[in-house]
């Protein structure tokens, strides 16, 4: 029997207890005992859930043990006897033997799997049926159990929601997690790459080629790790050009869209602006290449800048910027939106202009707002992928000059991870080195951010 | 008071009407006027790129939804093609069809209709509508058959005006023998990628971005849901709800590519799950998408007045009680509208995909949740990074149907909110 229909028989058999807990404990009431601790409902969940559960669980772990036990038994056959001892081709044959054996495919390549195909299904058919067996056992045994223990007394709405709570604490501590699993594995990789190329070369040297020589006499390929190009590519198309493109419109926009324009238009220019934060990266990476790129390179040449790339930082860059005036609108908008009234009225009734008051009074008075904005916007910038994967080129140049190729931390983390991939070269592990740094930089931006926002935010409540 | 001021001399009172005042209030005003002209010039700036994107994109995309045929006339009884009609009944039908020569059969028949020259009409694919048309209607064998075959790329690009010289001049020739048309290219929408631009689809991406969503929205939803309603209601003030409130504000933070490393690390290296699969896809969006719901989900939850738990909890509901049957229907829209969100987000990502695998070539649609899938927004980086020219309409149209749906999820969360969204 497949997994999924003994699933769905467990599930019907808890739908089985759930009417039948519940029809008994209605006939509680018409009994004229003492009155019942729990609604009728609530014994039904508590015998369903009783039904349901183990018999769920024994079939997760069980799905998780029996393909190896299946193995083990045509391993210990007769027929799997000659298999030859190379552990590739033994699983290559099993393999085939399995595939064989579910009717996948209708004829295999190996003698050897033929002959091993009907011993598979025979093993897999009879573990399977001691699984289903046992679940469905359990399914009646525990579903019974609680049966048994139903009565007008007996609590079952505090031991449902009991279940409930727990629930909702294992589903609160995923985050906890997920955010464990991250670090973990970003330092167990790093560690492993540290172990080969020293920190401070990865962190403080001026040399990126991550190829690593196949052949020990092979020339140009030493295998150099020093990250600062890409850290320089990282900032200055995330944190320079980007924020030039970036600050003055976002702050701008949030400006006029607050202070001047109105209602009208500002019920259509804010989605609009926000759209701009809706597309996606890919998009984006893809106007940049195709439309943005070209066009910086031409102009360069015609003002006859020399080196000038198609692959361009500042193509990146200035489509990176654009994707990120949103955050930096909503986040001015915020923030001028939380300067008291008070401060603008006055600043008007002494006869400021209102541009002399956003300049003189709102802003100074938004900056902390504004300042956390923009970094939240730089670690946003930074951690952004497509566009500079598509834009940017993969040359890590140490160059101030925009329309020349830099690259990035996270298009060498695409770059070294796709491909063949092999988990005890440096190669590869440096990509999680790269992702630990990027991590760390993006975790600090946003603390920072978010402190100074907090501190503005009690200056005025 | 009186006797300091008059002690003083006396400030001659402003004169309004002074050359040199007025000349600084004009200048106030320009200054205002100039300063609410650059706000406005941010603002149509912001407004003219996304414009600018938008309309380059449907330019480029809207030729990608149609292709040029080419008319055909296939005599398949005079053909040097031989297939057994018998073996095209049942199982075997695909490994007769392997073995006939079909493209040769179709060149001949192109050969013969519009000389030798000819050769490079077709698309390298064509002849597999030929083979579908047999294995549909075995009978064919016997007659012959007019096709409309899709054209060359070079050709579908200059029935676009778009092509070169030389191909002008072949689509003209063609045009005039009323051999040539373009139509709307509905393989696009039903196939999955190939290697020639001419007959590549959405279709297998689409599924793929199917699936995967719907692994996403099926763990990130309740877990999203149940940790607001944790966090919101029952958690105590201690240092673990700390904890976990830390991680989820720092886990909407983090780049998204760092979750792909651990997708990479954790369910690829460590857990051996399938690489390439909408599941594995599935499970690492869901971890990115599932703080954008629990942030959602605690806003709309904390948004119902505190007046709806006493009154139920004053009538003698269990604090349980009180959640689920008061306080999560009221607060549903809220998390529906943040849920939405964050699954458009989810549906446009790229970066993590890309890090477990999900860029290989399928040239069929995924037919399960293991199977090796791609999804819409790495298929259309596969397509840009494609040389041949009639990959850049096919990836524009790939784009604008992403637009599209992206467009109505975000119109449906827009809707959602303005129906259901209730002052207190």
């Amino acid at each position: 029997m497949s997994l999924a229909a003994l699933a769905l028989l467990i599930l019907g058999l808890g739908l089985i207890a759930w009417v039948a807990a519940r029809a008994k404990a209605m006939s509680f009431g018409s009994t004229g005992q003492a009155r019942q601790h729990s609604l009728p409902n609530y014994h039904g969940w508590y015998v369903a859930l009783w039904a349901v559960l183990p018999a769920l669980f024994f079939l997760t772990i069980w799905s998780s043990v029996s393909g190896g036990l299946v193995t083990q038994t045509v391993l210990e056959s007769p027929a799997a006897a000659s298999l030859p001892a190379m552990e590739m081709q033994r699983d290559a044959i099993l393999d085939e033997a399995r595939r064989l054996a579910e009717g996948r495919i209708d004829a295999a390549f190996n003698p050897e799997a033929e002959a091993l195909a009907p011993i598979y299904a025979e093993a897999t058919s009879f573990y399977s049926l001691i699984g289903s067996s046992i679940a469905l056992l359990l399914a009646f045994a525990a579903g019974a159990f609680a049966f048994t223990r139903l009565s007008p007394t007996f609590r079952a709405r505090t031991r449902v929601e009991r279940l409930v709570m727990a629930s909702l604490l294992i589903a609160s501590l995923i985050a906890i997690l997920t955010t464990l699993g991250i670090v973990l594995s970003l330092l167990f990789e790093s560690l492993r790459f540290f172990s080969m190329v020293s920190p401070v070369e990865f962190l403080f040297g001026l040399n990126w080629s991550p190829q690593m020589a196949i052949r020990a006499d092979q020339a140009g390929s030493s295998g150099a790790f020093g990250a600062i190009p890409l850290f320089w590519g990282t900032i200055f198309i995330g944190a320079i050009i980007a924020m030039i493109v970036a600050i003055p419109l976002g702050l701008m926009s949030a400006i006029y869209l607050t202070q001047y324009a109105s209602g009208r238009v500002r019920a259509w220019m804010k989605p609009a602006l926000e759209m701009l934060a809706g597309v996606p990266t890919v998009v984006y990476g893809y106007f940049a290449a195709l439309t943005v790129a070209p066009a910086i390179r031409d102009f360069a040449v015609t003002i006859g800048i020399p080196g000038a790339s198609s692959e361009s930082a500042l193509a990146a860059g200035l489509v990176m910027g654009i994707m990120i005036i949103p955050f930096v609108s909503s986040m001015a908008d915020d923030s001028i939106a939380a300067v008291p009234q008070a401060m603008r009225d006055g600043s008007l009734a002494m006869g400021a202009t209102t541009s002399e008051t956003i300049r003189r009074v709102l802003v100074p008075a938004a900056l902390p707002g504004v300042v956390g904005g923009v970094l939240l916007a730089v670690s946003r910038a930074i951690g952004e992928t497509m566009i500079v994967v598509m834009a940017a080129g993969l040359a890590a140049n140490l160059t101030a000059n925009p329309f020349q190729s830099v690259t990035t931390v996270t298009t060498q983390i695409v770059q070294l991870l796709t491909g063949d991939q092999e988990f005890d070269s440096a190669k590869t592990l440096a990509a999680f080195a790269l992702g630990l740094v990027l991590f760390i930089i993006t975790l600090l931006l946003n603390i920072v951010a978010l402190r100074v926002v907090k501190k503005y935010r009690e200056a005025y409540d | 008071m009186t006797n300091t001021t008059h002690a003083e001399p006396r400030r001659t009172p402003t004169n309004w009407n002074d050359q040199a005042m007025q000349e600084r209030i004009r200048g106030r005003y320009a200054s205002e006027r100039r300063f609410r002209l650059l706000g406005l010039f941010a603002v149509l700036l912001s407004a003219g790129f996304l414009a600018f994107l938008l309309v380059t994109m449907a330019a480029n995309g809207a030729r990608g939804f149609t292709q040029t045929e080419v008319r055909v006339e296939v005599d398949f009884a005079k053909s040097a093609l031989f297939i057994d009609p018998a073996a095209l009944e049942g199982f075997g039908a695909d490994a007769a069809l392997a073995g006939a020569d079909i493209d040769g059969a179709v060149q001949t028949a192109v050969r013969a209709q519009y000389g030798e020259s000819a050769d490079g009409l077709l698309s390298d694919a064509a002849w597999l509508r030929v083979r579908d048309a047999i294995l549909e209607d075995p009978a064919l064998l016997n007659r012959s058959e007019t096709f409309w075959l899709p054209a060359r790329s070079g050709l579908d690009q200059a029935a676009k005006s778009d092509g070169s010289a030389a191909d002008e001049q072949i689509y003209r020739q063609l045009d005039d023998q009323d051999s040539v048309r373009t139509g709307f290219n509905l393989g696009f929408l039903t196939g999955a990628d190939a290697t020639d631009p001419t007959v590549v689809g959405i279709w297998g991406a689409f599924k793929g971005s199917l699936f995967t969503m719907l692994v996403t929205l099926a763990l990130a939803f309740p877990i999203g849901v149940l940790s607001a309603i944790y966090l919101e209601e029952y958690a105590p003030r201690n240092r673990w709800t700390d904890l976990i409130e830390v991680s989820i504000n720092n886990l909407a933070a983090v780049p998204s590519i760092i979750f792909g490393l651990l997708g990479l690390a954790v369910f690829l290296n460590f857990m051996h799950l399938p690489r390439s699969a909408p599941l594995v896809g599935g499970i690492t969006l869901a971890l990115m998408t599932m703080p954008v719901i629990v942030i959602a989900g605690r806003n709309a939850i904390k948004s119902v007045p505190p007046s709806i738990r006493d009154a139920a909890l004053g009538v003698g509901a269990s604090r349980v009680q009180v959640v689920f049957h008061h306080v999560l229907p009221l607060a549903l829209p809220g998390i529906l509208t943040g849920t939405i969100i964050g699954m458009a987000r989810a549906l446009g990502e790229t970066a993590p995909l890309l890090m477990i695998g999900m860029r290989a070539f399928i040239a069929s649609p995924p037919g399960g949740f293991t199977e090796p899938a791609t999804v819409l927004p790495v298929q259309i980086f596969l397509w840009s990074d494609e040389v041949s020219r009639g990959f850049v309409e096919k990836t524009s149209a790939a784009i604008i149907v992403l637009l599209a749906f992206l467009l109505a999820m975000n119109g449906l969360a827009i809707y959602l909110r303005n129906k259901f969204e209730r002052r207190w």
